[in-house]
């Protein structure tokens, strides 16, 4: 599904700062699969590179088999909207536009029927539960709520690929898991792929493999095993291990 | 760092933020400074232009500087809109109100000195500029050549210092604090539509359309009656067209889904009514404002071509000779024996019509008295002929029986009846008894009498009798000579024949020079407002950058395409440039057409002539705003 060889980012400047060391990655169809690591380690680089809103300066990178980075600026922005799907720490909703029209925005770039969307979009809403709130403006919705908008904006065009930049750092515990919850059973239900960067263990500890980087380098990766719990302690005692400042990660919460 | 380095380091390093600012109050500056060059101007101050234009350049001087005043002020607190988070930010570490007023004020005092100064440079290049065409386009006797304007230097200054001191001071108090949370998240929150009354709408429609109505209703001299109260009505329409039928338009489109949600739509209608409070004024504003612009050049040069045009109907003729009743023969022969002698010093070849126009009192009967005291004109057609073929008009031939009706173009005669209405109701009796009743009635310009007169067959005319009196009446029509030499030359006999030789091409040019000043500075104001109104637009375009650019990055983050992104940001631009602009060409097409009912003279040409260049400068406006807006907005999207 997603293949990233050799990928390494290095940004220009006055002096020049080294992000990603030739990093190799593969996501299977279907799979979950959450990035760790401490601050600056570049978690975020591969997530922009990933999501094509950056480009690596050596290497390669496969979304089924077609490199993304090849593509022109216009056949890129459709790739996007219709074969990716984007969750943002600061959810990255519209103000102008309501929750039901924040929701079906890539389908009207997309020139999709008015009678398709609406479908589409209460459909998803119900299975996420906000419906009550669908003629709302993001301003008057709480964290939780917004961010589960913008879980129906990525996942109404279903897209092969969903990748989530902290998507619970804005949150509170219950709405965390909330989320979580619903990322899982979208991964489940639709066999999306899903691709995370998070600094929360406990977020990490819904996916099914952790990978996770140091100073832009692939340091190590767990599979989860039956159990979630036992996953989220194995999660805890590899960035223990990895060192970094306790203050990196966020408080535990079980 | 002391709060005043702070303050002076929030300026100079963040220009970006400042430059529209500071560019519209240096366009101010620029523009009240060049006119203070022309009402300084030595050849304008000398006692060759009267009074009354100094008066109308003070005038226009003041109302510039108090347009100035809101301009800026507006510009200011609009720009002091898109800061609240700054403001919120510096409260939040522990700004006290004072200082954030203080920082403001300084603020304002740094861009309002610099604008000054920089408004003062731009405006000297700009005037030499607009030196050289007045000097071209215009007549004005004196050559406008460039000085150096210190006068105009000094009070600019001054002026400007003390307006931007006095906008810092009332600036700082508009900023009222509001709660902090306010401030934050004003960037976030809605200012809120206004509130669109079904009610308010149709008044809205029923305001313009009656004003419009009773614009292009009245006719003459009413025109004037109704004026201001069609000018509020109006006024009064377009601002309740902006805030409350646009309004009410966009959120019918925005509950229409097939509509709101197609494509792109919904990225444009969205954003038109999340600002449509700002934009409801800047777009009366500028409607207002365009229509000022419009109406006063369109009035202007309506005027001076109603004028010129005139003239050039009653006079076909380059040159007319028409001697006083109690002439000599031997003066006439002596003036048209000096008229030659100025024709070859000029070198102007002249085709000579000569005609005795005989004026009749006794024969024409309306009813069973005379026609007219003082005789009616009555013309044989072949002298008549004669004439016509000198300014190629179509020759007449009257039938024995039949007396041919001319009048002059209607242009003339603003109110009464046509002359020829009288005319067609007389008959003429000749000398064996045969009365003559008038027959076509056609409008030339043949021969001058201004009350119409008879053209009748060479043979009746014989059986006239004797006429009441005579004219001699000579006529030239210069060939292949240039404008310069029958302007030159029409000055000469202007100088040696005064009143008695008429040459048109001076009279235009007289006229030409009389105009020029006024219409220069009508011109000049216009233009001004004109440009304004495009500053305003700017300005509200500019304002909101940042915003626009952070909503495409985050669209274009879900995937929108270079053409898309064009599109919308196009469709935005094009609606905020040409919507209010359409507005104002409407009302400026009703006024230009109720002045030309006013004079009872069709205006449509100048009206177009005004109307369509502005909207093609209008075009080229936005085409180039357009280039640079979406390049900005592109840039910051990837």
């Amino acid at each position: 599904m997603l293949k990233i060889s050799k990928v390494s980012k290095v940004y220009e400047g006055k002096v020049a700062h080294r992000a990603l060391t030739e990093i190799d990655l593969e996501v299977d169809k279907g799979e979950f699969v959450a990035i760790m690591g401490p601050s600056g380690s570049g978690k975020t680089t591969l997530l922009n590179i990933i999501s094509t809103n950056d480009i690596p300066t050596t290497g390669q990178v496969e979304i089924e088999g077609k490199n993304p980075h090849r593509l022109k600026k216009n056949a890129l922005a459709k790739f996007r909207r219709n074969e990716l799907g984007f969750i943002f720490q600061d959810f990255n909703l519209l103000h102008t536009l309501t929750v039901e029209e924040n929701i079906v925005l890539p389908l009207t770039l997309e020139g999709t029927r008015v009678k398709e969307m609406k479908r589409k979009a209460h459909h998803i809403a119900e299975s996420l539960g906000i419906t009550q709130i669908m003629s709302k403006r993001t301003y008057e919705i709480s964290g939780g709520q917004a961010q589960r908008v913008a879980i129906a904006r990525a996942m109404i065009h279903e897209p092969k690929l969903l990748l989530a930049d902290e998507p619970t750092g804005n949150l509170d515990s219950k709405a965390s898991k909330d989320v979580m919850e619903m990322l899982v059973s979208i991964n489940q239900k639709e066999k999306t792929s899903l691709l995370m960067v998070t600094h929360d263990p406990q977020a990490a500890s819904y996916s099914d493999r952790v990978i996770f980087i140091r100073d832009g380098r692939l340091h190590s990766e767990i599979y989860r095993g039956e159990n979630r719990q036992a996953f989220f302690q194995k999660i805890i005692d590899m960035l223990s291990l990895m060192g970094g400042d306790g203050n990196d990660f966020s408080s535990v919460r079980v | 760092m002391t709060f005043r380095q702070f303050a002076f380091n929030n300026v100079l390093r963040n220009k970006r933020l400042y430059i529209a600012y500071f560019l519209s109050s240096m366009f101010t500056v620029m523009v009240f400074f060049t006119f203070a060059i022309f009402a300084f101007h030595p050849s304008f101050s000398s006692e060759s232009i009267n009074n009354n234009v100094l008066f109308g350049m003070t005038v226009a001087g003041g109302i510039i500087y108090v347009f100035s005043f809101f301009f800026i002020l507006y510009s200011m607190s609009s720009f002091l809109q898109s800061r609240k988070k700054e403001f919120g930010l510096l409260m939040m570490l522990g700004a006290s109100n004072g200082q954030i007023r203080l920082l403001v004020f300084l603020e304002n005092v740094l861009i309002g000195f610099f604008a000054t100064i920089s408004g003062i440079l731009a405006g000297l290049i700009f005037a030499k500029g607009i030196l050289l065409i007045a000097e071209n386009v215009l007549i004005i006797s004196e050559s406008l050549n460039f000085y150096f304007p210190t006068m105009a230097i000094v009070l600019t200054f001054i002026s400007f210092i003390i307006l931007f001191f006095c906008i810092s001071v009332f600036v700082s108090f508009i900023l009222r604090t509001k709660k902090l949370i306010d401030l934050i998240k004003g960037d976030k929150q809605s200012k809120g539509e206004p509130k669109a009354s079904v009610i308010l709408s149709v008044f809205a429609a029923f305001l313009l359309i009656a004003g419009y109505g009773i614009a292009l209703y009245v006719k003459g001299i009413y025109v004037i009656y109704v004026m201001i109260p069609v000018i509020l009505v109006v006024t009064l329409g377009t601002y309740l067209l902006f805030t409350q039928l646009s309004v009410y338009f966009i959120r019918k489109l925005k509950n229409n889904q097939s509509v709101f949600w197609r494509k792109t739509n919904m990225l444009l209608f969205s954003d038109l009514s999340f600002r449509m409070k700002d934009n409801a004024r800047t777009f009366f504003m500028v409607a207002i404002i365009s229509t000022v612009a419009f109406s006063a050049i369109g009035t202007l040069y309506g005027l001076q071509s109603y004028l010129t045009k005139e003239i050039k109907a009653v006079n076909p003729y380059t040159f007319m000779y028409k001697p006083w009743s109690d002439d000599t023969e031997e003066v006439i022969a002596n003036d048209i024996s000096k008229i030659n002698a100025i024709f070859q010093e000029e070198q102007i070849e002249a085709k000579m019509e000569q005609l005795e126009l005989n004026y009749f009192d006794t024969p024409i009967r309306y009813g069973d008295e005379p026609l007219r005291s003082n005789g009616v004109l009555i013309a044989r057609a072949s002298d008549y002929n004669r004439f016509a073929a000198l300014i190629e008009e179509e020759e007449l031939h009257p039938e024995e029986n039949e007396a041919i009706v001319v009048e002059q173009s209607d242009a003339m005669l603003m109110m009464g009846t046509k002359a020829s209405e009288k005319l067609k109701e007389s008959t003429i009796q000749l000398d064996n008894g045969q009365v003559i009743q008038p027959g076509d009635v056609i409008e030339s310009e043949v021969l001058s009498e201004i009350e119409g007169y008879y053209v009748v067959n060479d043979k009746v005319y014989e059986l006239l009798g004797a006429p009441t009196r005579t004219q001699l009446s000579i006529a030239w029509e210069a060939i292949g000579a240039g404008h310069n030499q029958t302007v030159e030359a029409g000055r000469k006999l202007a100088e040696q024949l005064e009143f008695k030789v008429t040459s048109i091409d001076y009279t235009i040019y007289e006229i030409n020079k009389a105009f020029g000043p006024i219409l220069f500075i009508g011109l000049f104001i216009g233009i001004v407002f004109f440009v304004s109104a495009g500053s305003f637009l700017y300005f509200r375009l500019f304002t909101d950058l940042d915003e626009e650019k952070r909503k495409f990055r985050s669209i274009a983050k879900i995937g929108l395409t270079q053409s898309e992104l064009k599109k919308v940001v196009s469709r935005q631009v094009a609606l905020l440039f040409f919507l209010p602009i359409v507005v104002a060409l409407i009302h400026g097409a009703v006024a230009l057409t109720a002045l030309s009912r006013l004079f009872d003279f069709n205006l449509i040409v100048e009206s177009s002539i005004v109307l369509g260049s502005f909207a093609l400068i209008q075009i080229i406006y936005f085409l180039i705003v357009r280039f640079f807006y979406v390049k900005q907005v592109k840039r910051s999207v990837l």
